[in-house]
């Protein structure tokens, strides 16, 4: 493969995951971070140069750090991916819902995947934040609970 | 001698523009006109060498002012300046005694081009003179009339790119901008779509600050047509309806955003298009006890294309969050390059 081949491809390998509909962190082993995709700087308004080399932490102080380093610690220790769900934690990352005016939630409910990465000679020298907007889907689930929970109380009153 | 030119677009942000990139070394005398029919009235009374005209006015739009320009004994040489790009467009304005067509926003390079070519002004006519216009806080165009003029060029690119596709001519509107409060928004829609059933699409789009989503509402009435158009041989059934409904919002949608964020010079991030309703109310679109949101600053476009019954609508819906960021990357519109 020549050069050019090579640049092209990191070309379209890096457009398609910087304009990717879910967001995108690489932290070092600091958690400092690395890569900052559109996404995560259109939703949080810190565009990625900015974002570049802090401590993910510090670009967002209400994240709890006992909590959320020890998620990452896990993940370089044990080499596993490790994964917040919506359901324990809504909104991890300060985001607004996708839809404003349409939707019925303020706030973008999120799943986010914690992975470790490997770098060419095997080791884990970074990790991989990959996070989904399940906004509707968590919308949906609460209404539904809602509904069905309002049925059981009905069911209940009724064979009384 | 003094060229004379009129300068005539309902948008105040556009008339600036244009002003602003006359060559300076030419001998004008600019006069503004705000519709077509303010612009009669100033030729009837008044002399003009050049006219340019925009299209998409209300009172009386560019078609018609050219129409009611074949019965002046001495009528202007009109130059079209139009966001309105369709190749039908063009040809049109042509045909009915323009001499020439100029894509919105122009350069001053564009423009000087065009006119060389045009034989209206040749180089160092005359001294550099002071700019035709200076800009006062007073002229400060408003919020509305920068989101406006960029919705028109957003528009016309979206035009044309359908009207390549489509082979067709899509009907454009001047775009409308309006501070809605919830209720004020269900009456806006309702009266755009009457008392019809609608279908409904929306797009979330976010970037620097700004957060808004891109609305599309069809008229029901509009799927046998909007299906011939697509090339769409079945049966219309409630999948196709579907089929039909999301790809007219990639296109609709797609190419309006692509030039309404590259004016703006944001990259924005898209979500997924959401189906919102079907053979629906169109009050049943928009949940006024539920909605979060007091106000919102609303861009409502309505497309129609000629010789097919479709007939829809697109807004874009911006939080109140967005408008101060929006306010700021508006007035950088209306600086120099």
């Amino acid at each position: 493969m020549s050069e050019s081949d090579g640049f092209e491809d990191f070309h379209w390998m890096f457009d398609m995951l910087h304009h990717i509909d879910v967001g995108l962190v690489v932290l070092n082993a600091n958690y400092e971070v690395h890569l900052w995709n559109s996404f995560m700087e259109n939703h949080s308004g810190i565009s990625s140069s900015i974002a570049k080399g802090q401590a993910l932490l510090s670009l967002f102080p209400d994240i709890d750090p006992n909590w959320f380093n020890q998620k990452l610690d896990n993940v370089l220790k044990l080499k596993t991916p490790i994964f917040v769900s919506w359901e324990q934690h809504p909104n991890t990352f300060p985001f607004k819902s996708y839809r404003p005016i349409t939707g019925i939630a303020d706030k973008m409910y999120q799943n986010v995947m914690i992975r470790p990465v490997s770098s060419p000679d095997g080791t884990i020298k970074q990790l991989c934040l990959v996070v989904y907007d399940v906004t509707d889907i968590a919308v949906n689930k609460m209404a539904l609970s809602t509904a069905n929970s309002r049925l059981q109380r009905l069911a209940s009153a009724i064979s009384k | 001698m003094t060229t004379r030119v009129l300068i005539c677009d309902d948008s105040k942000v556009a008339r600036k523009q244009l002003s602003r990139i006359l060559p300076t070394d030419w001998d004008v005398e600019v006069e503004f006109a705000e519709n077509g029919q303010e612009a009669l009235d100033v030729m009837s009374s008044s002399r003009f060498d050049i006219l340019f005209l925009d299209l998409n006015m209300p009172v009386k739009d560019g078609y018609e002012t050219l129409e009611a320009l074949k019965s002046f004994e001495e009528s202007p040489k009109v130059i079209v300046v139009s966001g309105d790009v369709q190749p039908q467009a063009v040809a049109r304005v042509k045909e009915m005694g323009a001499i020439a067509f100029q894509k919105k926003p122009a350069t001053a390079d564009d423009l000087r081009e065009s006119l060389i070519a045009l034989g209206l002004f040749s180089e160092g006519q005359k001294a550099t003179q002071t700019a035709p216009e200076v800009v006062t806080a007073a002229e400060q165009f408003t919020l509305n009339e920068g989101l406006q003029e960029i919705s028109n060029v957003a528009m016309g690119r979206a035009a044309s790119v359908l009207a390549n596709m489509l082979n067709v001519f899509v009907k454009l509107p001047v775009p409308k901008v309006n501070v809605l409060e919830v209720g004020e928004l269900q009456m806006a829609l309702d009266h755009s779509v009457k008392d019809e059933s609608c279908s409904a699409v929306s797009r979330g789009f976010v970037g620097s600050g700004i957060a808004f989503e891109a609305l599309l509402i069809f008229n029901d009435s509009s799927f046998p047509d909007m299906a011939k158009l697509l090339g769409v041989a079945e049966e219309i059934n409630r999948t196709v309806e579907t089929e039909l409904l999301m790809d007219a919002s990639s296109i609709l949608v797609g190419p309006f955003m692509e030039a309404f964020g590259r004016q703006l010079n944001i990259d924005f991030s898209h979500g997924h298009p959401v189906v919102l309703g079907q053979h629906v109310k169109i009050k049943d679109l928009i949940n006024a006890k539920k909605a979060l949101w007091k106000r919102t600053l609303a861009v409502e476009i309505v497309y129609e294309v000629e010789n097919y019954d479709i007939h829809c609508d697109l807004l874009l819906l911006f939080t109140e969050e967005s408008v101060p960021t929006l306010e700021n990357l508006l007035s950088f519109l209306v600086e120099d390059e």
